[in-house]
């Protein structure tokens, strides 16, 4: 048992409790409010939902107290009653979620959160126990109303902290609240309704705030949170954070200069981990579907030919090159290691053409983390750089026969840390070099000098980063504070589908919709510049004639005189089977050019 | 043109790893790219001036070639000609043009072509050219009549026909105005065609005067802004290498799409591409009998009975917490979508909010379509004028394709620039930088190091400022795809060897210690302890990989594990060896899709 557990335990995981509140209390609400049982139920759900799809493995327990029934270790001679361990802790699934929506109810007892927490100890310890996590965590929520018996509270802080459990807090009102209504409040206040918190309220109040301050007396007050605050945050679906991948190498200069150093990622498109198989539609199995690749000679009969009957070639131009694998492993261009070797160092202004900018990802560079004298080394060439505003180009091969890039090495101050931040360079080869028009110099297209200043006022009117009194900047829409949309819609749609199989796709959330717009501040001032630019610019649609007689051209040139498509085109209507060469709009396409060059034809034949 | 479409379209399907996302280019531009070489072979052409180190015709012919192997790198459908002039020979499909010498007709450009086009460089080249067609009478006439014949003789559809004469003569039929007149008419028939002719007049001693003859042969520039003739007269290889490439290539937009300023306020603008990363270009299947290319055919079939699937007779499924998620295919389509193709103006903001950072592709250019929507062009130059001024940049939303989801773009206004010869070296119009959404950006554990003392900046100043040099962005070759056609060049022509490529990728070690001299060890001993090795590997964790004793984990530990669904606490070297032990097939090898597979395996 031991020996599997250093095998297999290499890495480590967080385990988690959420220790909810069913009491009859938390269905009581103002008029017009919601009950903060439902507000505590969109919170564990929203969580559940994250953790599912994140499927990052955190294992998740679900204990309710105010409830009914009871159901758990320690209930014994009348001891922790109301209160009912719903689950154990497990991997979050779907079935926790649906139980979530469908099964829990409000109770119509009261529940005693501390002994809850308790219950919630024992179990985090009993199923915990032997294994190894990175994080033991409990998350209650309630509305704190209801009696309990605090003279236990510091075994219960002691032994919190002797297992290295920590601990959250979601309240329906801010922490605050009560100092606002405490005065008046006094003794008898209205429990609910009013702003003012009952009794019970405000000593779980106190409470919470004792035992968050003997957890963490610096920031444990911001573990206590709000049930809308939750909502929001929970919300905006979050990817996993991947562990960054760390990559080692030395950086040289010449053959004799060399500063050990680590690289990572640091901007980089970030794309859904899985994607989408194809299945039958009948019995939604994927083992039913199989995709079958076959080869056929370009003759008339489309004679088809074994797998093994076939070589690799590539075309040279109007040449085609039989070259096998092996002879092109033999005969390529290869490298012996990664490398981030310096070529020389050339003018920032130089370099930083933005659009020169290739690759798909953004490389920062330090020193690795124990190695101070690399650190020191690798210092002084940032500082070197930055002082004389140049960069340094570099080879960059990411690992033994990787494909070799030149790429710029940027130097980057920052208040915490200094790295080189490289990004790839175009290669020849990559490089377009079209010449466009000129506009400028064109006295058709010369704007006028009112022309230009109602283009001013709109800027103006559409600054996104404003400057406020004390002087200080704040950009209204920052994008890299958005979050991918098609990933929450992609999420929000799952999720749906997942608890709803034969319900329609929900419209995408209203938040996101807001978070994609301009925002109202900016679009409310730019109404009247815009107005301005509609009448000092004259834009007009031009329909096109052409268009029709270029697709009539082409719809015949296509058919007969590019015998490809007239191939895909007959079989085609040989009753549109092949559906991996000629997919969705394509197939349309080709359809509709036969469509429109028959009819064309027959149009010819008739006037004849 | 097409592959380099075709490029744009892989890199995307690689990016998304799904299928049906199409290269956003309308069918009605596509269509094979012609280029026709019509190059002067008068005995001028093979004088060298005094100060060249090339003759006119020498220089030609390299040009000739460069354009060759870039088709074949960068567009190999595209056709491309090379007919010659002013020869003593004559050579046409039907011989009825005299002093007419079409060396290449108009087809793709191979191997052989490129062999043939080297044989008539240099002084060797020159031998040869004087022996095969020699220098006769000129008659531009009969030659621009020829090559309208080859444009007519080609069965395909032709979307960009472009014609360069190469010459160092302005006055090519010395005054006789009969047959300047002919090659006028046949100038202009070939215009009409939608040829488009193009002059790459080269050094003659006392000028090239355009206007005495060619003014009226070339086809104007593309706007009124007299640019284009104004040019000077190429000295120099590169230049014309330069000029050509720009004239070469056809300028073709990924999508045409309205720029939204506002409610009403659609300015039509094109998106361009105009750097990507060209790649090695995937193999064919050849028959191994002719070595002729086979057609690949992909079909869905019903495993169990055997039917052809059609498209309908699918779904898309997903799999999370063991629980298959399906949808339709068009759902998984439609939910990507947000809003109708278009950019869309979020507002603006100063240039330094854009930060070097802010990468995550190669940035498209936008240029105004004043055929789509008038008036657009003017309120484009003013919006450009106005944000280059006052340095800031345009926020807008960028959907590209119809079911594309939505990216912003910074457009960051470029102003046109012109060199001292009048050739564009910048465009006017605006940069589209890619911005990263929250998601693209990962927070990275900063590690707490010493910083360098000024002394140690110092020093490495020096060494910076002695390995100093000049970047341009096309000085580096890529030596990976360089060296794959050198090698496919070298199996079509049958070379005992392929051509040798310079790597310039490789920094120049020598050249760099010689230069830095001490340098590089007085920093050394600023920086390093003596007992400090800066090369040292840390341990290499192969080894240890390799000394693990391999674990066989039980049928019911399994199953235990798959019931608790703990099956990734297991590493992936042991699930992959469950998969083997319990014959479960794997198409991928992430963890995730092994935890899959054995999960449905071992559930049931």
């Amino acid at each position: 048992k031991k020996c599997d557990q250093i095998l297999y335990h290499l890495s480590y995981y967080s385990a988690l409790v959420l220790c909810v509140d069913v009491g009859f209390s938390m269905s009581n609400s103002g008029p017009g409010q919601e009950p903060p049982f439902e507000q505590a139920k969109k919170v564990i759900q929203k969580f559940v939902k994250r953790q599912v799809f994140a499927e990052n493995k955190d294992e998740l327990g679900l204990v309710l107290f105010g409830s009914d029934a009871t159901k758990n270790n320690l209930a014994k001679d009348g001891q922790y009653q109301n209160i009912y361990v719903h689950r154990n802790l497990m991997i979050p699934d779907f079935g926790l979620l649906e139980e979530i929506q469908n099964d829990i109810h409000p109770g119509g007892q009261q529940g005693d959160w501390l002994d809850a927490l308790v219950v919630c100890m024992d179990l985090l310890q009993n199923e915990t126990l032997g294994k190894k996590y990175d994080r033991l965590n409990i998350a209650v929520l309630t509305d704190l109303d209801s009696p309990v018996s605090p003279d236990q509270l510091d075994i219960i802080t002691g032994n919190l902290k002797r297992a290295g459990i920590t601990l959250q807090f979601f309240l329906p009102f801010p922490m605050d609240t009560d100092e606002a209504g405490g005065g008046d409040v006094g003794g008898s206040g209205p429990p609910h309704g009013g702003k003012g918190l009952s009794r019970e309220q405000q000593q779980g109040l106190d409470l919470v705030k004792q035992v968050m301050m003997s957890l963490d007396e610096e920031d444990g007050l911001d573990e206590v949170q709000t049930f809308s605050d939750a909502i929001e945050k929970l919300s905006v679906f979050k990817h996993v954070e991947k562990r960054p991948m760390a990559w080692p190498c030395t950086l040289t200069i010449g053959s004799c200069l060399t500063i050990k150093i680590v690289g990572y990622k640091a901007v980089c498109e970030e794309r859904p981990r899985k994607s989408w198989s194809v299945v039958d539609a009948q019995t939604h199995q994927k083992e039913d579907v199989k995709r079958d690749v076959v080869y056929c000679v370009d003759d008339d009969e489309e004679t088809e030919v074994p797998k093994d009957d076939t070589i690799q070639g590539f075309r040279y131009g109007s040449d085609i090159v039989p070259f096998s694998k092996v002879d092109q492993e033999q005969m390529k261009y290869k490298t012996d290691g990664k490398s981030f070797a310096v070529l020389g160092f050339a003018k920032q202004s130089l370099v930083i053409n933005r659009h020169h900018f290739m690759g798909n990802q953004i490389l920062k560079v330090f020193a690795p983390k124990d190695d101070e004298h690399a650190g020191v080394a690798l210092s002084a060439l940032i500082r070197a750089l930055d002082e004389l505003k140049m960069v340094a180009v570099v080879r960059y091969v990411y690992a033994r026969n990787g494909n070799p890039q030149v790429g710029a090495a940027f130097p980057c101050i920052k208040e915490k840390y200094e790295c080189l931040m490289y990004v790839q360079l175009p290669f020849m080869e990559d490089l377009r070099q079209y010449t466009f028009p000129s506009l400028e110099n064109n006295k058709k297209y010369t704007p006028s000098e009112n022309q230009l200043s109602v283009v001013d006022s709109l800027i103006d009117s559409m600054m996104l980063v404003e400057e406020n009194e004390d002087g200080e900047k704040k950009d209204l829409f920052k994008v890299n504070h958005i979050p991918n949309p098609q990933y929450q819609r992609l999420f929000q749609c799952l999720h749906h589908r997942a608890l709803n199989p034969s319900a329609p796709l929900p419209p995408v959330e209203p938040w996101l919709i807001t978070a994609l717009q301009r925002p109202q501040a900016v679009a409310a001032r730019s109404r009247a510049p815009l107005e301005n630019m509609k009448k000092l610019f004259p834009l007009k649609e031009v329909v096109k004639k052409k268009e029709l007689k270029t697709s009539k051209e082409l719809s015949t040139e296509q058919l007969f005189g590019n015998r490809e498509v007239y191939r895909t085109a007959v079989w085609k209507q040989g009753g549109l089977q092949n559906s991996g060469l000629v997919t969705g709009r394509t197939g349309f396409q080709i359809l509709n050019i036969i469509v429109t060059s028959l009819s064309h034809i027959i149009n010819a034949i008739l006037r004849d | 043109m097409a592959e380099w479409n075709a490029y744009y379209q892989n890199e995307e399907e690689d990016l998304d790893g799904e299928e049906g996302e199409e290269s956003g280019v309308d069918y009605k531009t596509t269509g094979r790219d012609s280029l026709v070489f019509l190059v002067d072979a008068s005995k001028e052409m093979f004088i060298k001036e005094e100060s060249g180190e090339l003759t006119p015709f020498d220089m030609t012919m390299q040009c000739v070639r460069s354009v060759y192997t870039s088709k074949i790198i960068s567009s190999d459908k595209d056709l491309v000609a090379l007919v010659f002039y002013g020869t003593e020979q004559s050579k046409n499909p039907r011989n009825s043009f005299k002093h007419v010498y079409v060396y290449h007709d108009l087809d793709t450009p191979g191997a052989g072509r490129v062999q043939d086009v080297d044989g008539l460089r240099g002084e060797d080249g020159a031998k040869v050219a004087a022996k095969t067609m020699g220098s006769g009478k000129t008659n531009l006439g009969e030659a621009l009549w020829c090559c309208s014949n080859l444009y007519s003789d080609i069965k395909l559809r032709l979307s960009h026909k472009r014609l360069m004469i190469f010459t160092c003569r302005d006055s090519p039929h010395e005054g006789d105005s009969e047959r300047d007149r002919q090659a006028r008419t046949k100038a202009g028939d070939l215009k009409e065609t939608g040829v488009v002719i193009d002059l790459m007049h080269l050094m003659k001693p006392g000028g090239f005067d355009v206007s005495i003859f060619f003014c009226d042969v070339v086809s104007p520039p593309e706007d009124d802004a007299e640019l284009g003739l104004q040019m000077e007269p190429c000295v120099k290889l590169e230049d014309l290498k330069k000029r050509v490439r720009a004239k070469e290539m056809k300028k073709r937009s990924i999508a045409r799409l309205n720029l939204c300023l506002g409610e009403g306020m659609n300015v039509a603008v094109g998106v361009y591409i105009t750097a990507l990363q060209a790649r090695k270009p995937n193999p064919i299947k050849l028959f191994k009998d002719n070595n002729e290319p086979v057609r690949t055919k992909t079909r869905l079939y019903h495993t169990q009975t055997g039917s052809l699937l059609l498209p309908s007779d699918t779904k898309r499924a997903q799999v999370y917490a063991s629980k298959q998620i399906v949808m339709e295919k068009d759902e998984v389509d439609v939910i990507k979508k947000f809003s109708d193709p278009g950019l869309e103006l979020i507002g603006f903001k100063p240039m330094e909010r854009l930060k070097l950072h802010h990468h995550l592709r190669s940035p498209v250019f936008i240029y105004p379509e004043e055929e789509m929507v008038t008036g657009s062009a003017c309120m484009f130059t003013a919006l450009l004028k106005r944000c280059s001024e006052r340095n800031v940049f345009a926020l807008c939303k960028y959907t590209r394709i119809r079911n594309s989801p939505p990216r912003f773009l910074a457009l960051v206004p470029q102003r046109e620039e012109l060199d001292e010869g009048q050739a564009q070296i910048a465009a006017p119009g605006f940069h589209g930088i890619f911005l990263p959404y929250a998601d693209d950006i990962r927070t990275l554990d900063t590690p707490q190091l010493p910083t360098a003392s000024d002394s140690q900046v110092d020093k490495m100043k020096e060494i910076v400022q002695k390995l100093r040099f000049k970047y341009r962005c096309d000085a580096f070759e890529n030596p990976v795809l360089q060296k794959h056609f050198r090698n496919l060049e070298a199996l079509a022509l049958d070379l005992m060897a392929p051509e040798e490529i310079e790597d310039h990728t490789m920094p120049k070690i020598e050249m760099m210690d010689e230069r830095l001299g001490s340098l590089a060890q007085e920093f050394k001993d600023l920086v390093y302890p003596a007992d400090y090795n800066p090369e040292g590997k840390t341990a290499n964790k192969h080894f240890d990989l390799g000394l693990k004793p391999k674990v066989d984990i039980s049928e019911d530990e399994l199953r235990g594990h798959v019931q608790k669904n703990t099956l990734h606490k297991l590493t992936v070297p042991i699930l992959k060896d469950a998969c083997k032990q319990f014959g479960v097939k794997v198409t991928g090898t992430k963890k995730q899709e092994l935890i899959d597979a054995l999960t449905a395996q071992l559930a049931n």
